[in-house]
């Protein structure tokens, strides 16, 4: 039984692959959720560490902190979205890949996020773990209710049409900008609030958080839970982030089993865990 | 025939042309057409039909001309700008929304705000009136060729369009579907009071269907007139038959 460690690491995976799934479910291959994330994570660490150093901080600030990460991540996302959205399939998944090594250097270089060795001491607003798994827990249990109500709605139903064809879909009387658009700027509200918690949660920062393996590490999620239903990258984002540490008892083998999962995983199941014939059985999840 | 030849026509080409690099797909095309009309374009291959498609679509800007839209030039708007304005198509090469079901490929083209009860209910009456409301529950792409023309049909209707642009809908048909399709068009466009530009390579058909016809041919306009006029037009017959006209 995984500790409560690992669960919160597990669920921080969980949202990060959501996060990936949401341009994904408009058709859009973004890999600029690291960046986003370590924007939200560099903000609450530069927040939570002003003033004189204190080992704790009050759960109201990391909300705080959550809310302002969003608000900033989601204006980031609007000023880049516009142009790079105007790419389509490898090119868009280049340019997001700029944004995030942009992103990392900047954090690297930038005279007050620490360098190389980032920001340390980030005040905790928990003592246990647990604590930790309920945040962490209440946003993931939120995101998946606004995808569940946004896969029925209006939104929803454009963004399926948009990844089904884009150039029907515009024809159709869809304003696929403003549909990707919106897709995007949640993607990265949701990256930047993880981004939050995990700073404080990892009592550290810095700028290896947002790098390019994190890109692919997030983007195998939501390949092996499938990309059909927000179900998938959650679970996707679960198991994989498991997957390392309950391996480690076989000691250096566990990163070359882990290589094996994320490659046999496309080819045994090529349309993810979640797949839209176990989404039909269970009914419910589609309108 | 239905149409009002002295109004302002509800959509008017001036001069349209579009160039490809050094490909001129279209040049100096002018007609109109009017309310309520069912209007016929034909053309042997490549003569630009479709590329006029796009055009008053809006998924090609022209490079030369203007189109007018109910007397408003259309030059830069894009393709859901055009469909919110009522101008709405169907594709040669089907373009369906092929992982959705074919009632949710209709609910995605309704745009006003209403429960998902009542847009379900209304694009099952579209359904119904392509015949389609038996398979509203199966994917787009396991239909059959015939029933995912109309499906386009269905969708494009959706969005409740003025005017209808169809682009081959009666491809990969036997006649007596072209038949069928036939007085199908004629039914909708009494029932959604529509005006018609219909793509058919199938010329009995349109002369059957249309009011008036336009003939393309290496993207000129060589011919305009009702149906008996290009029939006799010596051009028409060149361009089809072949040798100098």
């Amino acid at each position: 039984m995984p500790d409560n460690g690992l669960l919160v690491q597990m669920i921080l995976g969980a949202l990060l692959g959501l996060s990936v799934y949401l341009p994904m479910a408009a058709g859009q291959l973004s890999l600029a959720t690291p960046a986003f994330y370590a924007v939200g994570g560099t903000l609450a660490a530069l927040m939570a560490t002003q003033g004189p150093s204190a080992p704790t901080i009050s759960l109201a600030a990391v909300l705080l902190e959550m809310l302002l990460a969003a608000g900033l991540t989601a204006a980031l996302a609007v000023l880049v979205g516009l142009p790079v959205l105007r790419l389509r399939g490898i090119y868009l998944a280049i340019a997001t890949i700029a944004l995030v090594e942009i992103v990392r250097v900047a954090i690297l270089n930038l005279p007050f996020t620490g360098g190389a060795t980032g920001i340390f001491g980030i005040p905790q607003p928990f003592r246990e773990p647990l604590g930790y798994l309920w945040l962490s827990g209440a946003l993931l249990a939120l995101s998946g209710w606004a995808c569940q109500r946004m896969e029925t709605s209006r939104l929803g139903r454009s963004m399926a049409a948009i990844r089904d064809d884009e150039l029907a879909s515009r024809c159709m009387g869809i304003n696929t900008t403003r549909v990707k658009l919106t897709a995007f700027v949640a993607s990265a509200a949701l990256a930047g609030m993880t981004g939050v918690i995990a700073a404080h949660y990892l009592n550290t920062w810095n700028a290896r958080q947002g790098s390019f393996d994190v890109a692919v590490t997030t983007l195998a999620f939501v390949i092996l839970g499938g990309s059909r239903s927000w179900l998938g990258p959650v679970l996707g984002g679960l198991v994989l982030t498991a997957l390392p540490e309950l391996l480690r008892p076989v000691g250096d083998l566990r990163l070359v089993l882990f290589g094996l999962v994320i490659l046999l995983g496309p080819v045994l199941f090529p349309q993810g865990l979640i797949t839209p014939a176990l989404l039909e059985r269970f009914g419910r999840w589609k309108p | 025939m239905n149409a009002h030849k002295n109004t302002e026509p509800l959509l008017a080409l001036d001069g349209v042309g579009r160039r490809f690099g050094g490909l001129q797909a279209l040049s100096d095309v002018s007609f109109g057409v009017q309310r309520g009309e069912i209007f016929g374009l034909i053309g042997p291959n490549g003569a630009g039909k479709t590329t006029l498609f796009n055009l008053l679509s809006g998924v090609t800007p022209a490079s030369a001309g203007a189109i007018r839209w109910r007397g408003r030039s259309t030059h830069g708007l894009r393709p859901d700008q055009l469909n919110r304005l009522g101008i709405a198509r169907t594709f040669q090469n089907l373009r369906l929304f092929g992982a959705l079901t074919v009632l949710e490929n209709v609910v995605v083209a309704l745009h006003h705000r209403q429960a998902q009860a009542a847009l379900n209910a209304q694009a099952m009456g579209l359904l119904e009136q392509l015949g389609l409301a038996d398979l509203a529950d199966r994917r787009a792409d396991n239909l059959s060729y015939g029933n995912r023309r109309r499906l386009e049909i269905a969708r494009a209707l959706a969005t409740r369009p003025n005017l209808l642009l169809l682009d081959e809908p009666a491809a990969g048909m036997n006649p007596s579907e072209k038949e069928q399709l036939c007085a199908l068009l004629a039914e909708l466009r009494q029932r959604h009071q529509l005006t018609l530009i219909v793509i058919e390579h199938h010329v009995p058909l349109l002369m059957q269907l249309c009011h008036r016809l336009a003939v393309l041919d290496f993207g000129q306009l060589i011919a305009l007139g009702t149906p008996e006029q290009i029939q006799r037009d010596p051009r028409v017959i060149a361009a089809y038959l072949g040798g100098a006209a």
